[in-house]
C-alpha cells in the first residue's frame, strides 16, 4: 500500500464514521424522497418539477454542504486533535500528503453524494419510467465531488471557521451573487457540475434543463471534467504550499 | 551569553544542532537565542511548564519553522530534507492519535507511512516493547493517556528512529508503566541512539539520564550532567508541598532537621522549604512514622522549579 493510499484510507475512516455517513446520506438523498413525493408521470410541470428539485436541492445544496462537512474535516481535523504530525514527520513529500487529503475528500464526498444521485434518477425512474437521468446525475455528482472536496480541502487548514467560510461561499456567492449575476455562474461549483448533467441527459430536453441553472456555462461534460481536474491541480498545488510554508500543528 | 562549542551544552559528536535559534509568535517570544547540541545517548530536557520545550522540539523535528537561527539534523534541516524522516521521529506531548484506530492500527499506520513499508513483525515487537500487545485492538478513544502515550512511543519505535524526541512521554503513565517507559528509553540511548526526552520534573530526567539541558523562559538555563545543575541549584531551596493527617505536629518535627529552612500551613497542606530535597524525602517518612501520622501527597512544586531554573537563568 503506498503512503497516498495509506494516508487516503486512514482519512475516510476519520472524516466518514458511520454516523456522518447516516447523517450526510440523509441530506443527500431527501431530493430524491421529494421527487418520488411530488411528481408523477400525469403531472403537467412534472419535468420542471424534477428539474428544479434536482438543481436546486442537489446541486445547490446537498452537493456543496455534504462535500463542505466533509472536505474541511479531511485537514480540519489532523489540526483540530494535533494529529497533522503523525503523517508529516514522514518520509513523505508534502505534495503526496495534499494529493492524499484532497482524493480522501472526494472519495467521501462522492460516496454520500452517489447514493444521493442514484436515488433521485432511481426515484424518477419509478415515478415516470424514464430511467435515463441515473448516469447523468453520477457523473455530475462525482464532477461536484472533485470541485468542492478540492476547494473546501485547504480551506479546512487555513481557518477554524471553514464550515462558515464554504457555507458563505455556497449561499452568499454561489445562490445570491451568481443567481443574481448570471454572467459570474462559471465561478459556482455546482453549476460547473451541473453543466455535466445538462450535457448527458436526452437531447430533447437539454436545452431545457441548461436554461433552468446554468447561466453563462456551457452544458459539456468534458468540458466540465477539464475544469474540475484544473480545480483539483491548482487545489493540490496550494495545499503543498500551506504545508511546507506554514508551522504544522 | 554567547556559548562556545566546548561549553556543557554542546557535544562533541552531535546528531542534532541548534544554532542560535528563536522563536517567536507575534509578541511573544517562546524561545530566545537558544544553541546546544544533542548527540548518541539520551538527554533530558528540562524545564517548567511553558519554558518553551515543546517549541524547541516541535523545530527540532521540523514542524515549526525558526525565526532566526538553525538547525540540523545529521546536518539536514529537517524543514527542506522529508528523508530526515526515514531516522527521525517525535512523541509529541499533545493526544496526537487517531481515535477512530486501533492500537495496532496506528502502530502499523506509522509503519506503512515510512520508507521502510509495512512489517506486521516490526508493528507486533513494538506493541509488545510498550507492553501494549493485550489492548493493541482496542479503539484509542478507549485508551487511558498512560496508554495513549505508549502506543506513540510505539508508533515511533516501529521505523526503528536514530533520533528520537519525545515531549513529556511520561506524563499519564502510571509507576509501573514509567518506569518501564524510562528503561526502553534509557536502552534506546545506550544503543548510540540520540534520545531527547523532555520533562518539567527533575527527578524524573534524573532517573533517565546524566545529561541534560535545562531552558526556562525560552533561555538555556544551565546544561550538562545533573550533578553539575544540581550542585548549582544548592543555594536555592525547593518548595515541597506535603499533605498530612497531622499537619502541625509534622511541620514541628520537620522543622528540626538541618535540610528545613521553613513551613507554612493551610489546613491539611503544608509548604516545606528545603536545601535538600533528597535528605527531606528520606527523613519525612521515619518521621511521620516517629509522631504516628500519614502523609498522603509529598510533592516539589512547580513553582519552585521554575523559580530556580530563573534563579541560573539570572547567573548566567
Amino acid at each position: 500500500m503506498t503512503p497516498v493510499i495509506a494516508i487516503g484510507k486512514a482519512t475516510v475512516g476519520q472524516i466518514l464514521p458511520w454516523r456522518r455517513f447516516l447523517g450526510l446520506g440523509a441530506l443527500a438523498n431527501a431530493p430524491a424522497l421529494l421527487v418520488f413525493l411530488v411528481t408523477s408521470a400525469d403531472q403537467a410541470d412534472e419535468f420542471e418539477t424534477f428539474v428544479g428539485i434536482t438543481a436546486g436541492l442537489f446541486f445547490g445544496v446537498a452537493m456543496p454542504i455534504v462535500s463542505l462537512v466533509l472536505a474541511t474535516a479531511s485537514l480540519g481535523d489532523e489540526r483540530r486533535d494535533e494529529t497533522l504530525s503523525f503523517i508529516a514527520l514522514k518520509p513523505i513529500p508534502r505534495a503526496m500528503i495534499a494529493l492524499a487529503k484532497i482524493l480522501a475528500s472526494v472519495a467521501a464526498a462522492t460516496a454520500v453524494l452517489a447514493t444521493g444521485a442514484v436515488t433521485l434518477g432511481v426515484a424518477r425512474g419509478i415515478r415516470t419510467g424514464e430511467w435515463e437521468y441515473v448516469l447523468p446525475l453520477l457523473v455530475a455528482a462525482i464532477v461536484g465531488a472533485l470541485v468542492y472536496a478540492s476547494l473546501f480541502t485547504p480551506l479546512g487548514y487555513l481557518t477554524q471557521r471553514a464550515t462558515l467560510s464554504g457555507l458563505a461561499y455556497v449561499f452568499i456567492w454561489e445562490g445570491a451573487v451568481v443567481g443574481a449575476l448570471p454572467a459570474l455562474a462559471s465561478t459556482s461549483a455546482w453549476r460547473v457540475a451541473f453543466s455535466a448533467f445538462a450535457a448527458l441527459v436526452p437531447e430533447e430536453v437539454a436545452s431545457l434543463v441548461g436554461d433552468f441553472a446554468l447561466g453563462s456555462v456551457v452544458p459539456g461534460a468534458g468540458g466540465a471534467v477539464v475544469k474540475a481536474l484544473v480545480v483539483v491541480a491548482v487545489a493540490t498545488l496550494l495545499t503543498t504550499w500551506i504545508l511546507r510554508r506554514r508551522d504544522l500543528a | 551569553m554567547s556559548e562556545t562549542p566546548t561549553s556543557p551544552s554542546y557535544v562533541a559528536d552531535a546528531t542534532v544542532s541548534v544554532s542560535s535559534v528563536s522563536k517567536w509568535f507575534g509578541q511573544k517570544v517562546a524561545v530566545s537565542s537558544l544553541s546546544c547540541s544533542f548527540g548518541p545517548g539520551l538527554t533530558g530536557l528540562l524545564g517548567p511548564n511553558g519554558a518553551g520545550k515543546t517549541t524547541l522540539l516541535r523545530m527540532l523535528a521540523g514542524l515549526a519553522r525558526p525565526s532566526e537561527g538553525s538547525i540540523t539534523v545529521e546536518g539536514r534541516n529537517p524543514r527542506s530534507h522529508p528523508n530526515v524522516y526515514r531516522f527521525l521521529a517525535l512523541v509529541p506531548e499533545e493526544d496526537a492519535v487517531y481515535g477512530h484506530m486501533t492500537g495496532r492500527e496506528l502502530v502499523a499506520y506509522s509503519s506503512r507511512l515510512s520508507h521502510r513499508g509495512h512489517d506486521a513483525a516490526r508493528v507486533e515487537a513494538a506493541l509488545a516493547d510498550v507492553e501494549l500487545t493485550a489492548a493493541a485492538d482496542r479503539p484509542i478513544s478507549s485508551f487511558s493517556k498512560g496508554m495513549r502515550q505508549r502506543a506513540k512511543v510505539a508508533a515511533a519505535l516501529v521505523n526503528d528512529p536514530t533520533v528520537l524526541i519525545l515531549d513529556e512521554p511520561l506524563n499519564g503513565t502510571d509507576p509501573v508503566q514509567r518506569s518501564r517507559l524510562i528503561s526502553i528509553f534509557r536502552r534506546l540511548g545506550a544503543e548510540g541512539r540520540t534520545v531527547i526526552v523532555s520533562s518539567h520534573v527533575l527527578q524524573e530526567v534524573e532517573r533517565m539520564t546524566d545529561r541534560v539541558i535545562a531552558i526556562v523562559d525560552g533561555k538555556l538555563a544551565a546544561a550538562g550532567d545533573v550533578g553539575a545543575i544540581r550542585s548549582a541549584m544548592a543555594d536555592i531551596p525547593y518548595r515541597v508541598l506535603i499533605e498530612s493527617d497531622k499537619t502541625r505536629p509534622l511541620a514541628v518535627a520537620l522543622l528540626e532537621s538541618d535540610s528545613v529552612i521553613g513551613a507554612t500551613i493551610d489546613g491539611e497542606r503544608m509548604h516545606i522549604e528545603t536545601t535538600d530535597l533528597r535528605e527531606l524525602g528520606r527523613a519525612a517518612p521515619s518521621i511521620a512514622a516517629r509522631i504516628g501520622c500519614r502523609i498522603a501527597v509529598f510533592r516539589t512544586e512547580d513553582d519552585s522549579l521554575e523559580s530556580v531554573f530563573r534563579y541560573l537563568v539570572r547567573r548566567r
